[in-house]
């Protein structure tokens, strides 16, 4: 029973991680219709960046993390820039171009950073809470803490605020949208910021108990893009439930299935996108009628 | 409705783009990353070596300080004349750490007219590349430690460094017969290495007697250790063994101590490394036991020596994998020179002749292409290895 509820407890730090991995790639999806496969690379860059002002420039965590933050919006709406005049014209060209802008940003880490990583120390130093005999890090319960901040925040963008009211009719109805005069290039550039913005949170929190270099990407985006069908693609609580059971089926795949935890994650994900195509909450997305 | 599409100059932007993106990921995509000369085997003209090491993905950091160890020796030996006047050009070859990757690479070297290679670092990738090389007769000098690379019984493939059984019977004498533990849990991975470390060290146990506690196993890019390591914690182990790579090593430690667990670690050479140490945290590994060919760039004169021609060149200190790597590059470059620039099985036979003292041991090579069969222990203090034995 111990090793059960650790490895709950193990899963849903990482969950939380690939949470916010998914819900980037949600709100991209749901207000363009595109898969942003540079998305795991953006997250390689922001805990890159955050690493770097944490460990090299001995910055407070938060600023650090804030700083990543700032910098990886940028490159989002750089990528957003550069592939707006395919944007509702050649959704596959679009793809291609994120592709691409992947492996630059890959070849880009490894010209500013280097070939070798960065071991990054956990930012909250204190021993861990005993609970009924579960060790829980003081850090896990910040990665949680903090991707539920953003997931609420995002929530509360799409729901409550006009910038997401206008991201939300651009996605139900592109022409409509922008007879009535809504920018639709800074409604779309607003999400890719965004998403760009949440993969650098979750690169900067994922260093600490990882290690940054240039496959974190691969690593966590893979996962990331997981939860995100999982949850229904486009879907922000679909990402958020997603991003946790991904975390908890990766935990108890490793703990109960040793050197085949990623067939037996992979296998089960399968079966569950079979009987659930669209995913948990189904998928939400442009309108392409 | 299928919508025909034809490419706009907006579509010739994009792809464009990703072409750029393309060929910019051909600076580190595997491939030369400097222009070979001519000549290679052929008796006259610049002799040709390949490096096979990542450069990119989780193993770079080791790649980086082979590549920097190889061509340190490399360096010393054209500026005294190369081998009869011919000068070595080494071309980098970056796998990725992946052996897919590093069999593709194996093709390209089989017809490139190298003479050699050292690489890779790591031995699944080097048990990869073997029978191409060996088809091709081109001797490899390589990192890896896997008991498996010396059974491919290969006349073609060295060992820079002892194989796991060496490292681990080391290691579990010392534990077992001069400490006295007894209570010893292992986690390992099951890529070539891990696999080979758990074998060799299980073995180690059972001669003594010893039936592990624990016996976990993890594939080598798990992230999440919970479970392995809260049943482990269960059984209270003194002695943690951990079979695994350095930065994967050090996320298990990391992760060991935050789940409570105060077991000491011990592993082979990943657990004598700066990336272990920098990666678990240090004070997560204080009192670690580590079996090691190259603990310390201290040892003695010859180790002190290196040091500083290696921190002259890059910067900072040596670690093992440049250690290994510049021994193993000496070796091949005094074979060739022993040889008269031989190649193919000649230049094998020239390099399994060659008698060296080197920093990481002496190395007398067997049939199998094994030169090592000694190592030494270091216990981390203040993130530094310590030789105790």
């Amino acid at each position: 029973m111990q090793v059960f509820v650790q490895t709950l407890a193990g899963g849903l730090g990482f969950g939380a991680i690939y949470a916010l991995v998914a819900i980037g790639f949600s709100i991209v999806y749901r207000t363009i219709g595109l898969v942003n496969f540079a998305h795991g690379d953006i997250v390689m860059i922001g805990a890159f960046i955050a690493a770097t002002a944490f460990m090299s420039a001995r910055l407070p965590f938060a600023l650090a993390v804030l700083i990543a933050m700032v910098l990886t919006a940028a490159i989002g709406l750089v990528i957003e820039r550069a592939l707006r005049p395919l944007e509702h014209r050649d959704l596959d060209l679009m793809l291609i171009g994120t592709i691409g802008f992947g492996i630059v940003l890959e070849a880009l880490a490894t010209l500013i950073w280097g070939a070798t990583g960065r071991a990054v120390r956990t930012p909250v130093g204190a021993s861990p809470l005993r609970i009924a005999g579960i060790y829980v890090q003081p850090y896990d319960l910040l990665i949680i803490g903090l991707a539920a901040v953003a997931a609420t925040g995002v929530w509360f963008l799409l729901t409550r605020t006009k910038m997401g009211a206008a991201m939300q009719a651009v996605a139900a109805d592109y022409e409509a949208a922008t007879a009535v005069g809504i920018n639709a290039g800074r409604s779309n550039a607003v999400a890719f910021a965004i998403g760009a913005a949440l993969a650098a949170l979750a690169g900067s929190l994922a260093g600490p108990v990882l290690y940054v270099n240039e496959s974190l990407g691969a690593t966590i985006g893979i996962s990331g893009f997981a939860a995100a069908i999982l949850g229904g693609f486009g879907s922000i609580p679909g990402a958020i439930v997603g991003g946790l059971v991904f975390g908890l089926l990766s935990g108890f795949s490793a703990g109960y299935f040793s050197g085949y935890s990623d067939l037996v994650t992979f296998v089960a994900f399968a079966i569950i996108v079979m009987i659930r195509p669209t995913g948990i909450f189904g998928e939400a997305t442009v309108n392409r009628a | 409705m299928i919508r025909a599409r034809k490419l706009s100059r907006y579509g010739a932007s994009a792809a464009l783009l990703a072409l750029a993106g393309l060929s910019a990921s051909a600076c580190g995509a595997p491939g030369s990353s400097s222009s070979s000369g001519s000549g290679g085997g052929s008796g006259s003209g610049p002799i040709k070596i390949a490096v096979v090491d990542a450069q990119s993905g989780q193993d770079s950091s080791l790649g980086h300080w082979e590549y920097d160890g190889v061509k340190l020796a490399v360096r010393q030996a054209n500026a005294h004349g190369g081998i009869g006047g011919r000068k070595i050009v080494l071309t980098l070859f970056d796998d990725q750490g992946d052996p897919t990757v590093t069999t593709d690479i194996a093709h390209k070297i089989a017809s490139g007219g190298y003479v050699a290679v050292f690489g890779a670092a790591e031995s699944a990738d080097s048990i990869a590349m073997a029978p191409v090389l060996r088809r091709a007769k081109i001797p490899a000098i390589t990192s890896g430690q896997s008991p498996q690379l010396a059974a491919l019984h290969d006349p073609y493939e060295f060992l820079n460094t002892p194989t796991s059984v060496t490292y681990d019977s080391t290691l579990a004498n010392y534990l077992v017969k001069t400490k006295g533990y007894r209570s010893i849990a292992m986690i390992t991975n099951n890529d070539a290495y891990g696999m080979g470390e758990h074998d060799a060290f299980q073995a180690d146990l059972t001669g003594f007697g010893i039936k592990p506690l624990a016996d976990e196993v993890v594939t080598a890019d798990a992230t999440d250790f919970s479970a392995d390591l809260t049943t482990i914690r269960q059984h209270h182990p003194q002695v943690l063994f951990i079979g695994a790579e350095e930065v994967e090593s050090g996320l298990i430690a990391k992760q060991a101590r935050a789940l409570g667990i105060k077991a000491i670690f011990a592993g082979g050479a990943p657990m004598g490394t700066p990336l272990f140490v920098s990666t678990a945290g240090a004070s997560n590994v204080e009192g670690s036991i580590a079996s090691s060919a190259y603990l310390s760039n201290d040892l003695n004169a010859q180790t002190r020596a290196f040091a500083a021609v290696y921190r002259a060149a890059y910067g900072q200190p040596p670690e093992l994998h440049g250690a290994k790597a510049y021994d193993g590059a000496q070796i091949v470059i005094r074979a060739l020179r022993n040889s008269d620039a031989a190649t193919g099985l000649k230049l094998a036979n020239a390099i399994r002749a060659v008698r060296y003292h080197g920093l990481v041991g002496d190395f007398v090579f067997n049939a199998d292409g094994v030169g090592l069969f000694k190592t030494r222990i270091g216990v981390i203090k203040n993130g530094q290895v310590v030789l105790v034995q």
